[in-house]
């Protein structure tokens, strides 16, 4: 590409129309950071109160960021393992199903083998990552051998999913009351609970996955442009099985996580998921049509879904008009984070 | 060659299949009265379908559908007094504006649709808390026999709920296959670009698109409202991922351009029978979900005629 800017003074150059665009996400998430405090500032001068913006703030506190990190961990597990797929173009439904199904075998593995982490019970984690591994394995099976778009192979893989949960449950509530896993939440390490760094760990593998190595590299090639990639040699089927397999890995971690907040695992664990986790990726920034984007657009859009959340409740919002809020602030996020000139038209 | 033959007859062949094989493991399921009863059951669902079909048939989706419904369910219990039947015009046009304002949010904000409709049905779903109290309300029985009483009723047989359904069906085929806008939404389906290049106002098709998708979705509510006589901000739920299965099913990719809503009417049916089968088959309550995923996929796989989904099957 030409660089047109060239010639132009060097502020210009700095702020160009791409970089804006590029850390837009972060911009809003910054911008709503600090809008929640300055309600709260507003109703306490209104009421006559002393009250110093940011430092008097409610939300704009560690205990609520460590809040926001809890509601938020479980999310942005599901949603980093949704971003590869949405890189390669593809999109993958099939989440609360598979979240339902390895928390209810991991809590009947766990429980099964002694109940507590220093036991072989510890097992069961890696199990479920397994099954999450293999769950998403089929779903990229029937995507790619029986030719099925994945929107339709991976929803009805959802309902399998979530089928088999309530299978192996029946319907129960299967409770999780090991200290030490639970730890996850209840253990706080400089204000955060470990759930929070796990979840960091993870991300932080996610993003050596993406842009470290080749299976990172090719599901960016199998979004760009998929014909292309085939033609240059590609096994671009390969790709996309082992993308939902890792996809199945992430969503893995995600209802170990969720199991770890709660404590129970049920056939409604994964509930939720899809929705919540397929609007932070796009509102982080990350193109529905593929090729753009990666797991740290994600995890600044699981942030502001989880900022809008928590700071429409610490500010009093009226709960019947919480759901429309979050529907126009995701509208506007995702207006801010587009790059208009670069698409041709939107489905 | 034979089999491009067949090929676009693949989702009536599924059907018949599928009917078959329930009728002949329990020959309960052929009869016509409980058949009729059976589908008459589904037409809310097929109403919604048959709107979710012009959001597809254009490329995109709907996901504000079971909002639409649930915010009309509200709409049509609490204005009811006030308005008498004149309740139904309110319900259609506040279906209309908002299928509409989604359609405008996708198209002038470059917004995808799949998070356009989305946050449209979170908007839809604040409207229905708002206006319920977030309780769940019930209709004066007088008042909605006499509005809505003919709704629910037999003639020679045949309720008059598959009545509605087929006008509603033919308005829609009518739509799409006799209009020129029909023809329009085929080219926007088809090819956007080249659509746009050949002077289409593309904007204000897809607006309409989803305009009607909203309006379907209003109708299908309040026929929900009248059956179940009431309202509330979750009465529609667990439709929505139906309502797009029986569309896809159907033979309506997401890709767009092909299919329509005759295709719709056959993916409902399958969809029916995958569920009623389970009855008549008497498969365990914890087994039926995922009996139904299963046998999606073998339908779906059965049904997508793949040669259409021009090459790369995302």
């Amino acid at each position: 590409m030409v660089d047109t800017t060239a010639g132009i003074a060097p502020r210009a150059r700095f702020l160009t129309r791409e970089r804006i665009i590029k850390w837009a996400p972060l911009l809003v998430l910054g911008v709503l950071v600090l809008l929640f405090p300055f309600f709260e500032w507003l109703e306490d001068v209104r009421a006559g109160d002393a009250h110093t913006y940011l430092l008097d703030s409610r939300f704009f506190s560690i205990r609520n960021a460590a809040r926001i990190g809890i509601s938020a961990t479980p999310a942005l597990m599901v949603a980093i393992g949704v971003t590869f797929i949405i890189i390669m173009g593809s999109i993958d439904l099939s989440m609360e199903g598979t979240v339902s199904v390895c928390a209810v075998i991991f809590a009947f593995v766990f429980i099964a083998w002694g109940g507590t982490v220093l036991s072989w019970a510890w097992l069961a984690i890696p199990i479920a990552m397994l099954v999450g591994a293999a769950m998403g394995f089929i779903n990229g099976l029937v995507h790619v051998k029986l030719k099925i778009p994945s929107f339709m192979a991976s929803l009805a893989m959802g309902f399998v999913g979530t089928g088999l949960a309530l299978l192996l449950t029946g319907g129960d509530r299967v409770r999780v009351e090991d200290p030490i896993f639970r730890s996850l939440l209840t253990e706080r390490w400089f204000n955060f609970p470990v759930m929070v760094y796990v979840a960091l760990v993870f991300l932080l593998i996610a993003w050596f996955i993406q842009s470290r190595t080749t299976l990172g590299r090719n599901f960016y090639a199998v979004g760009g442009g998929e014909e292309l990639a085939h033609a240059s040699g590609l096994n671009v089927e390969r790709v996309r099985l082992m993308g939902f397999t890792l996809a199945g890995v992430f969503f893995a971690v995600g209802a170990l996580l969720a199991v770890g907040r709660i404590g129970i695992a049920e056939t409604a664990t994964g509930n939720n998921f899809m929705f919540v986790s397929i609007t932070a990726v796009v509102v982080g920034g990350t193109a529905l049509w593929g090729g753009i984007g990666g797991v740290w657009n994600t995890l600044v859009g699981v942030l502001i879904v989880n900022v809008i959340n928590n700071g429409m409740v610490v500010i009093g919002l009226p709960a019947f008009l919480q759901d429309a809020v979050l529907g126009i602030l995701v509208i506007i996020a995702v207006v801010l984070s587009t790059d208009r000139r670069s698409v041709s038209f939107v489905k | 060659m034979k089999l491009d033959i067949i090929k676009p007859y693949l989702p009536w062949i599924t059907l018949l299949v599928l009917v078959l094989v329930v009728g002949i493991a329990n020959p309960a399921f052929f009869d016509p009265q409980g058949m009729i009863a059976l589908v008459a059951d589904i037409v809310p669902l097929f109403i919604m379908a048959l709107g979710m079909t012009f959001a597809i048939y254009i490329g995109g989706i709907d996901l504000s559908v079971q909002q639409m419904a649930n915010l009309v369910t509200v709409i049509a219990t609490v204005y009811l007094a006030q308005f008498g039947i004149g309740v139904a015009f309110v319900c259609v046009l506040a279906g209309f504006l908002f299928g509409a304002a989604s359609g405008f949010v996708t198209t002038r904000l470059y917004v995808p649709s799949f998070v356009s409709t989305l946050a449209m049905g979170f908007v839809a779903l604040s409207g229905a808390k708002y206006l319920s109290g977030e309780r769940a309300l019930s209709m004066d029985a007088t008042l909605r026999n006499e509005s809505f009483g003919w709704m629910f009723g037999n003639t020679v047989g045949i309720p008059h709920e598959l009545i509605i359904a087929a006008v509603l069906l033919v308005i829609a085929w009518f739509l799409q296959t006799r209009t020129t806008f029909g023809r329009s939404l085929k080219a926007v389906g088809s090819g956007e670009l080249a659509a746009v290049a050949s002077g289409l106002n593309v904007d204000r098709i897809k607006i309409l698109a989803f305009a009607i998708s909203g309006t379907f979705a209003a109708v299908a509510g309040l026929m929900f409202s009248v059956k179940l006589s009431g309202g509330d901000a979750n009465l529609a739920n667990g439709f929505l991922l139906l309502a797009i299965v029986a569309v896809l099913v159907g033979g309506t990719p997401l890709t767009g351009g092909v299919g329509g809503v005759i295709n719709t009417v056959i993916g409902t049916l399958i969809v029916v029978v995958i569920r009623s089968a389970m009855v008549y088959l008497e498969i365990d309550a914890t087994q039926q979900q995922m009996v139904f995923g299963v046998v999606l996929i073998a339908a779906i796989a059965l049904t997508i005629d793949r040669s259409k989904l021009r090459g790369v099957v995302k």
